[in-house]
Formats: structure tokens, C-alpha cells, sequence
């Protein structure tokens, strides 16, 4: 018994010293500066920091709801419907920066001459109607669409911007993807790929980001100007999420994103910073 | 070893703590299937058989039919197999019977390290290298991308070849000496005890490892998830069709490990549906790990 007793001591114990753990779950996006945010605070304070990426954006939001982490990470906002599924949970988000999602091709589409798409190009092949490359000047070549999953928030970004709501997107059965470096990788080793991907993850070498072509004929790139003015149509705010108002170890964090050392660690993953946006009021 | 004095008393603690234990892991099993089997009640009386038989899912539809999944697991499973039987077998041939003892152990020790590599390093691999080797191998095939049921049974193939080696190897070290002196000594050759003798014997033990390798390959989530390309609703007209395995597809273990799950929380049809999948993921495997629980059990009755 004296066993049982010392393991039912050590576990109570383990259950408190766990409370000392942030725990932070979410969003691969923003997960590049608050990773090394949470780096910094681990050597500078001490701080006992977890950081994880399951299941993205929604991942993020559902493990807050749970209370299984004190900070969310997103790349979407806050949806009523999640607001719905967690009656208790009072989501408090925190903009920290913004981004923009980009449509990205393998080399071959963008070499042999496929720059810049618009908007029903791109619903095309999102819903397989083009099936070759060669039907928007591309090489003769079959489309691989990669879909970032549903419940990613490049996907909720994408859906918004395509089809006005995530909602009304169609649904299609394509071959799904999920972080950022995943999306990346296959992108870039697949002939004829594209999917949808952060626009900072877009490095110009293995994949490439397509401007959007407007009505007017307008071609607009996610460069940093477009994102911060919003011309570009598909950038998108940065969010750590808490519980009501972040305390504790909680706000310590949330503070230092917001501080100058932090913003810093928001435009060296190439998005930017609060202080680049040209707010106009919405 | 425990002094004499104790020998009253301890083996009824020992008895009845460890029938606490035993009995504590099958109401976890039990209660567990007990909780899938109500959460996901409302699918099945939506759906009914349907579910099982369904070939397209469409979550915004409220569509959901697990046919597909069923599909892609049952095939990555079987390219598992086909790929783990022979070399698991023919390892484990080779370190029974021709590995002096100390060599055996120390090729077993290290085979049955790679069983403890964590199955996501697997799946990394699995992008890095044999998602583009799959690609340029079978180019002449025009597979879409890496990403394919074929590329995922491979990877599972070698992440189940230790389970089958180690325990094949067992089972053959089961045969008793004697038959195999018998056998020589009736003038068959090493190649003849091999396969006249020792395989035989052992039959019932390789089938229990090949059907536990099989059941570690059918729950087996985040590897798979990396490389078979999460593609839903994607069922070939001909089920048996060798083709149909260079496209990306969909099993139910990657379905549960994507971010879907977090869209159906909640207490809706759709989270019923995702539930749905993993009970019948779970009999699957349940199925599987019995009948090869049950195959082992009875050969070592033989045997002795």
C-alpha cells in the first residue's frame, strides 16, 4: 500500500507542478514568433513554455475551449460558431500581426508562364473543372490541387475570399495538406502543384506565390504594402487567444508579442508587424 | 526467491491486486467502446447500414459514408503485409536458425530497436524520401503526386517489419531442438528442416505475427497521415484494382488525425460520424489483435 500512497503523492504532485506549464497550442503560422518568442522567455525568465501545432487554427481554438492551453494560436478570427460550441469560454484575441495567404505553384507552372490567376480561374481549379494547366496558359500538364485541410486558417481565409463564406464553398475531394512546411514540401516536389499557403512561407525557389488578377485586369501581389493597405484580397490578422482577459504567465507572454521585441520576431517570419498596418477604420 | 514467511499471504494480494488491474483494463476497453457506441448513435440512425456501405462523405452536406476509408485502410494494410510477411519471415528464418544464440539476440535486440522510433519520424522520412522515390519510380504510371496508398504501405510495411520479424523469430524458436535433430538425422539438409520442419511447426506463431503486425498497421495514424495524400471519396470502380493504389487516398485513422475533428466537436451529426469511424476502427483492430492473440495462445499449447 505504502507504494500505492507514494504514487498517488507523486501524481497530485506532477498535477501541480504541471499548472506552472504555459501551454500554447495552434496555428503553424503563428506559431514561427511565438515558438521563438517562447524561446526567449524560456532562457530570459525561466518560464516553463509548451508550444504545439495540432490541428491548426481550429486546433488552437478547440484546445482553449477545452482548457487544455491558456493561449490559442490563429490565423483565422474567432467565428460565432466556435463562440457557440464553448458558451463558457470567454475568447479574448489578441491581433499581433497580419499575413497574407497565397496561391503557390510548383517551378514548372511558373516557369512556363502561370503568374497570376483570377479569382474564377482559381475556383476552376479548386472544383477540378481545370484539369490541365495548358487551359490558362500554363504547360500541358494535369493540376494537383493540394487543399490546405478545412479548419486551417489559410483554408478559412481562402474560402472567405473565393466564395464569401467558408460555408459556401463547395465541397471537393481533393488530396489534403496541413502546416505550412507540409504544404511547402509537396508543393514544391509535385510537377503541375498548387495549393494555398501563407504568402511568407512562399520562398521563390521550390514555390511560388500567383498574383491575383482583378476584373480591371489589375494583377496585385501579396507584397507588404498591398497586405497592409488590405489590397491584396486575401490577407489576414494574426491572433493569440486567451480566456477572458490574459493573467498570469499567460499575459506575460501575450506582452512581450505585443512589446518591440516581439514585433520584431513577427517581421522576421515575414509578416507584419502592427505598427506597418495602415489601419483605415473599417 | 521471497522468504518462506510471506508465502501465505502474498499470493492472495498478488492475486486479487492483479485481477484489479485486469479487470480495471477491460472496463477501460469496455466503458470506451460503450462511449463511441452512444456518441456515435446518431449517425448510425441517420445512416444505418449506409454508413458502412457509403462511398461519398460530404461533412457540409450532412453525407457521410465510410466506404472509402474502409478501403484505404484495408489496402494500406495489405501493402503492409505483403511487403512485411516475406522479409519479416525470412529475417526471423535466418536469425533462428542459422544465427548462433548471442548473435541472434544481439540482431534481434536491434531490430526490435527500430519498433520503438517514433512513428512521426517514419512519416518525416517518408516525405523526405520515399514520397519522391514512389514518384519517380513509378512516373511511367502517372501517379498525380507521392502521395499515394502505395507510398503509405510501404512506409507501414517497414514500421510493422520489426513487430513480424521479432515475433516470428519467437515462433520458430518455439519448434523443439529435437525435431530439428530428428530431421537431420533422417538425412534432410538445412534448407529441407527450414521448410519441412520448423516452418511448419511454426505456422500457427507466424500467422499470430503477421496478423499482429497487421493490426499495429491499421491503427497506426501520424506516418500514414504524412505521405497518403488525406484524399476523401477518392473509391476505384474495381476494388482490386492494382492501379487504384497509385492515388492518394484516405483511411479512417488519417480522417480521425486531421483537423476535421476539431470542426465536427461538439455534439452534432458530424462529430457522431467522425466517432462512428473510430469504432469501427477500433473492431477492426480488435478483430485482428484477437484472432492473432488467439493463434499465438494456440500454438504455444502445441508446442508444449
Amino acid at each position: 500500500m505504502k507504494i500505492f500512497a507514494s504514487v498517488f503523492a507523486f501524481l497530485v504532485i506532477a498535477s501541480f507542478a504541471q499548472a506552472d506549464v504555459l501551454k500554447i497550442n495552434g496555428s503553424t503560422t503563428v506559431n514561427l514568433p511565438a515558438a521563438e518568442g517562447a524561446e526567449i522567455l524560456r532562457a530570459e525568465k525561466k518560464m516553463d513554455i509548451q508550444v504545439d501545432t495540432q490541428g491548426g487554427s481550429s486546433g488552437g481554438i478547440s484546445a482553449l475551449g477545452d482548457g487544455q492551453v491558456q493561449v490559442g494560436m490563429s490565423s483565422k478570427p474567432v467565428s460565432d460558431d466556435d463562440r457557440a460550441k464553448y458558451p463558457n469560454v470567454k475568447f479574448n484575441p489578441v491581433h499581433i500581426g497580419e499575413d497574407a495567404v497565397a496561391m503557390i505553384v510548383s517551378k514548372d507552372v511558373w516557369d512556363r508562364g502561370v503568374k497570376a490567376l483570377t479569382k474564377q480561374q482559381i475556383q476552376d481549379l479548386y472544383e477540378s473543372k481545370i484539369k490541365n494547366w495548358n487551359e490558362v496558359g500554363g504547360p500541358d500538364e494535369r493540376v494537383v490541387f493540394f487543399n490546405k485541410e478545412p479548419g486551417r486558417g489559410t483554408w478559412e481565409v481562402f474560402a472567405h475570399w473565393a466564395y464569401g463564406d467558408p460555408k459556401k464553398a463547395p465541397q471537393v475531394s481533393l488530396p489534403e495538406v496541413g502546416g505550412n512546411e507540409e504544404t511547402r514540401n509537396k508543393v514544391g516536389s509535385t510537377r503541375g502543384a498548387i495549393s494555398q499557403l501563407s504568402s511568407s512561407w512562399a520562398d521563390g525557389k521550390k514555390v511560388f506565390a500567383l498574383g491575383i488578377k482583378t476584373e480591371s485586369g489589375e494583377v496585385l501581389q501579396p507584397t507588404p504594402d498591398n497586405i497592409a493597405t488590405h489590397k491584396y484580397p486575401m490577407s489576414r490578422p494574426l491572433f493569440l487567444i486567451t480566456n477572458g482577459e490574459p493573467q498570469g504567465e499567460a499575459k506575460v507572454f501575450v506582452d512581450f508579442m505585443l512589446s518591440p521585441q516581439g514585433q520584431e520576431l513577427v517581421k522576421k517570419h515575414g509578416y507584419l508587424a502592427l505598427d506597418q498596418l495602415k489601419t483605415t477604420a473599417p | 526467491m521471497l522468504p518462506l514467511a510471506t508465502r501465505g499471504r502474498a499470493p492472495s494480494l498478488t492475486k486479487s491486486a492483479s485481477f484489479a488491474f485486469s479487470a480495471l483494463a477491460l472496463l477501460t476497453l469496455a466503458t470506451l467502446v460503450l462511449i463511441f457506441l452512444v456518441q456515435s448513435l446518431p449517425v448510425w440512425r441517420q445512416e444505418g447500414l449506409g454508413y458502412i456501405t457509403g462511398t461519398k462523405w460530404f461533412y457540409r452536406a450532412n453525407i457521410f459514408g465510410a466506404l472509402p476509408m474502409i478501403y484505404g485502410t484495408i489496402v494500406v494494410a495489405f501493402i503492409a503485409l505483403l511487403l512485411a510477411a516475406p522479409i519479416g519471415i525470412g529475417a526471423a528464418v535466418f536469425t533462428s536458425e542459422f544465427l548462433p544464440q548471442r548473435m541472434r539476440l544481439a540482431v534481434k535486440i536491434t531490430i526490435e530497436l527500430l519498433a520503438g522510433v517514433p512513428s512521426v519520424v517514419y512519416g518525416l522520412l517518408g516525405i523526405l524520401f520515399l514520397r519522391n522515390w514512389i514518384y519517380d519510380l513509378f512516373a511511367r504510371f502517372e501517379p498525380l503526386s507521392g502521395d499515394t496508398l502505395l507510398t503509405a504501405g510501404v512506409l507501414l510495411g517497414v514500421m510493422i517489419l520489426p513487430t513480424v520479424m521479432t515475433l516470428a523469430d519467437d515462433a520458430l524458436r518455439g519448434v523443439p531442438a529435437d525435431q530439428r535433430r530428428a530431421a537431420r538425422s533422417l538425412g534432410l539438409n538445412a534448407t529441407e528442416t527450414v521448410l519441412g520442419v520448423a516452418l511448419p511447426q511454426a505456422k500457427r506463431g507466424l500467422i499470430a505475427a503477421l496478423l499482429l503486425g497487421l493490426g499495429r498497421a491499421l491503427g497506426e495514424t501520424i506516418a500514414v497521415f504524412l505521405v497518403v495524400g488525406r484524399q476523401d471519396n477518392n473509391l476505384p470502380e474495381n476494388i482490386f484494382s492494382v492501379h487504384a493504389w497509385l492515388e492518394a487516398g484516405q483511411t479512417l485513422s488519417t480522417k480521425l488525425g486531421g483537423s476535421e475533428t476539431n470542426i465536427a466537436y461538439g455534439g452534432s451529426l458530424h462529430w457522431a460520424a467522425m466517432v462512428g469511424l473510430a469504432l469501427i476502427l477500433m473492431a477492426m483492430v480488435l478483430a485482428v489483435t484477437m484472432a492473432g492473440a488467439w493463434q499465438r495462445r494456440t500454438n504455444d499449447a502445441a508446442s508444449l
